[in-house]
């Protein structure tokens, strides 16, 4: 019974995403499944271990490239081109992490903001012999069909997009009821008191930022399959901010945020780029005026009257130990 | 080794581009230091100097009456954003914010896209003559444009040192909540700040404006380089901003001889060395926390 009161959410919202895979164009479907994979990684800092990361595009790219060159320059094979982003991002994120994280909070914002442009100034300018600088890398054709699920139709690479992200949507689940979750939550909250029980802030913010950063790799990589080119485009300025405002648009810290941010995101994008040309206008008042309106984000908001009818209608409260995100 | 002539221009180039830096991240230090508050809107009123600058110098002809127009519209625009946004968020997080300023950028972007257009727009540069100095020809222009930012410092200096309002933003650098003990009203000093950095801001845009073409991308194109200044320099430092934005000047100048496509990196290198050693940039004060 346990077992099914924590994952039945899960199961929930998933069953959800993919109804709406019926109902909603293939692209469309895909496209939300992959951001919410890529803001996880950014609601995960920001809202677990209270780091802003505005250079998520970074190891986005990081990700992307890494599955890229494999599957331009070596084999064909999808699975193992992705395997190659996620361990391009897991080295990378180590590598710059281990400086990073020992940086306070402002500092961090604008270190990683300013890796993100470094990023694209490497992958357009200084390393252009391999990355073919703006055209990118085109390796469509090139990718194998694989037996089990062809990752080089899009329709079966939603069924495996849509199975990777459940698995990282009940893995961050699963950290969150951990105690290395309490301690990134403590990290954030009272870094003294953290010191005081006998745990490192240093290890864990490091180990909280290889995780998520390699989950944003992650999501590189399929972008890489799914799209089928790479370009220095994906982490340009001008985007560093989507995982951000994705997450804050969902709710910072909440489990479902990423999927709702995303879902209202890139339908408004969508929505207005067929009507208006000049998006960035609306996306950036719009992001003012969410920003004036409160922080909560639109699931912060909405879970705990959800959770409230829920209870009323069960006449039995939630116990606090397991659902207890929603008071931060 | 690089011959003189060559090395006696790229330096006079790091140096004019260090000045434009530094009028650039002098705003984003000082907005930091007073109000804790990272405001990367301080671009967008980079962009738009750089803008206003291009239509008035168009309209009337005259250049310097268009970069004073601009300084004053990134003033004014600087004042706005404070007045209607960031005074009801002081209180937030830093995260918020950054993240409400990244809007500002993003939608004034649009704005300047939608007035504007796409196209990249030159302007003429006001002085063409040429000096020799040591048997190298040099654009005065640049010459000029150093002495304005050495202008803009000394002025900074005594407007920090010398007055009753620059006394009392030091003060509350170090500690707000005293300052307003002290029945001196800090939100008057925020905007008095905000309208500053603005202004400063937009004067580098219309400075730099001859040198570059006015784009609306133009202020995304320095972020980076105003950003790891900043960091370098320490937050809140304005000394700190000085010594730093001639530093990475001259580096991207002087690397842009040496190998140019690692040139846009060597910043880069350098700040993450900085940083390794001490953590809070050069001049910046472990202090500085809320």
């Amino acid at each position: 019974m346990s077992v099914l009161r924590w994952w039945w959410g899960l199961l929930l919202a998933f069953a959800i995403l993919a109804l709406g895979r019926v109902f909603l164009p293939l692209p469309f479907a895909n496209e939300i499944v992959l951001f919410s994979i890529y803001a996880m990684g950014c609601n995960f800092l920001l809202g677990r271990v209270g780091f802003i990361s505005f250079g998520q595009p970074a190891y986005l790219a990081v990700g992307a490239y890494g599955t890229a060159f494999y599957l331009f320059y070596f084999g064909s094979n999808p699975y193992v081109g992705i395997l190659c982003g996620i361990v391009a991002g897991i080295v990378i994120s180590l590598a710059v992490g281990a400086l990073f994280v020992r940086l306070r909070k402002d500092y961090f914002a604008l270190v990683n903001l300013a890796l993100a442009v470094i990023v694209y100034y490497l992958m357009q300018k200084v390393l252009a012999g391999i990355t073919y600088g703006d055209n990118g890398l085109w390796f469509l054709t090139s990718i194998a069909s694989t037996p089990v699920l062809d990752l080089s139709r899009p329709d079966q690479f939603f069924i495996f997009a849509f199975l990777v992200a459940f698995a990282i949507f009940a893995f961050y689940k699963y950290i969150d009821d951990s105690i290395f979750g309490a301690c990134c939550l403590a990290t954030k909250i009272n870094e003294d008191k953290l010191t005081f029980l006998g745990y490192s802030n240093f290890s864990i913010r490091l180990v909280a930022f290889v995780i998520a950063n390699t989950t944003t790799a992650l999501a590189g990589a399929m972008y890489a399959v799914y799209l089928g080119f790479v370009s220095p485009e994906i982490t340009s300025a001008a985007r560093t901010p989507e995982p951000v405002i994705v997450t804050i648009l969902g709710g910072v810290g909440t489990l479902y945020g990423p999927i709702v941010g995303s879902l209202v995101y890139i339908g408004m994008k969508d929505l207005i780029s067929k009507f208006v040309g000049n998006w960035e206008l609306i996306i950036g008042f719009g992001l003012v005026l969410i920003m004036l309106a409160g922080e909560k984000g639109i699931w912060g908001t909405i879970e705990p009257l959800l959770k409230k009818a829920f209870s009323c209608a069960l006449r039995r409260p939630l116990p606090r130990t397991l659902g207890g995100r929603s008071d931060d | 080794m690089i011959d003189t002539q060559l090395l006696i221009s790229g330096v006079l180039f790091g140096l004019s581009l260090g000045s434009i830096f530094f009028l650039m991240a002098v705003g984003l230090s000082l907005v930091f230091g007073l109000m804790r508050v990272i405001s990367l809107d301080q671009l967008l009123y980079y962009s738009l100097g750089g803008y206003v600058t291009y239509s008035i110098s168009v309209t009337t002809g005259n250049f310097w009456l268009g970069a004073l127009g601009g300084m004053a519209a990134g003033a004014i625009a600087g004042l706005a954003a404070e007045r209607l946004v960031y005074l009801r968020i002081y209180e937030r997080d830093i995260t918020f914010t950054m993240i409400t300023s990244f809007g500002i950028l993003i939608g004034g972007v649009g704005v300047i896209k939608y007035f504007w257009g796409l196209v990249p727009l030159p302007v003429a540069v006001p002085i063409d003559v040429q000096i020799n100095v040591l048997g190298t020809e040099i654009p005065v222009y640049r010459l000029i444009i150093v002495g304005l930012s050495g202008l803009v410092y000394g002025g900074i200096w005594m407007f920090l040192n010398r007055t009753i309002v620059g006394k009392a933003m030091r003060a509350a650098i170090e500690n707000v909540e005293h300052v307003e003990g002290l029945g001196i009203n800090i939100y008057r000093l925020f905007a008095i700040a905000f309208t500053i950095a603005g202004g400063l801001s937009g004067l580098a845009g219309g400075l730099y404006a001859p040198l570059i073409m006015v784009d609306p991308q133009m202020g995304l194109d320095v972020l980076a380089f105003v950003f790891m200044i900043v960091i370098i320099g320490g937050l809140g430092s304005i000394k700190g901003t000085l010594v730093s934005s001639f530093l990475v000047g001259q580096v991207v100048s002087l690397g842009t001889l040496i190998y140019a496509p690692m040139a846009q990196m060597a910043p880069f290198a350098i700040m993450l060395l900085i940083l390794l050693v001490k953590p809070t940039g050069l001049y910046g004060s472990p202090l500085l926390k809320r």
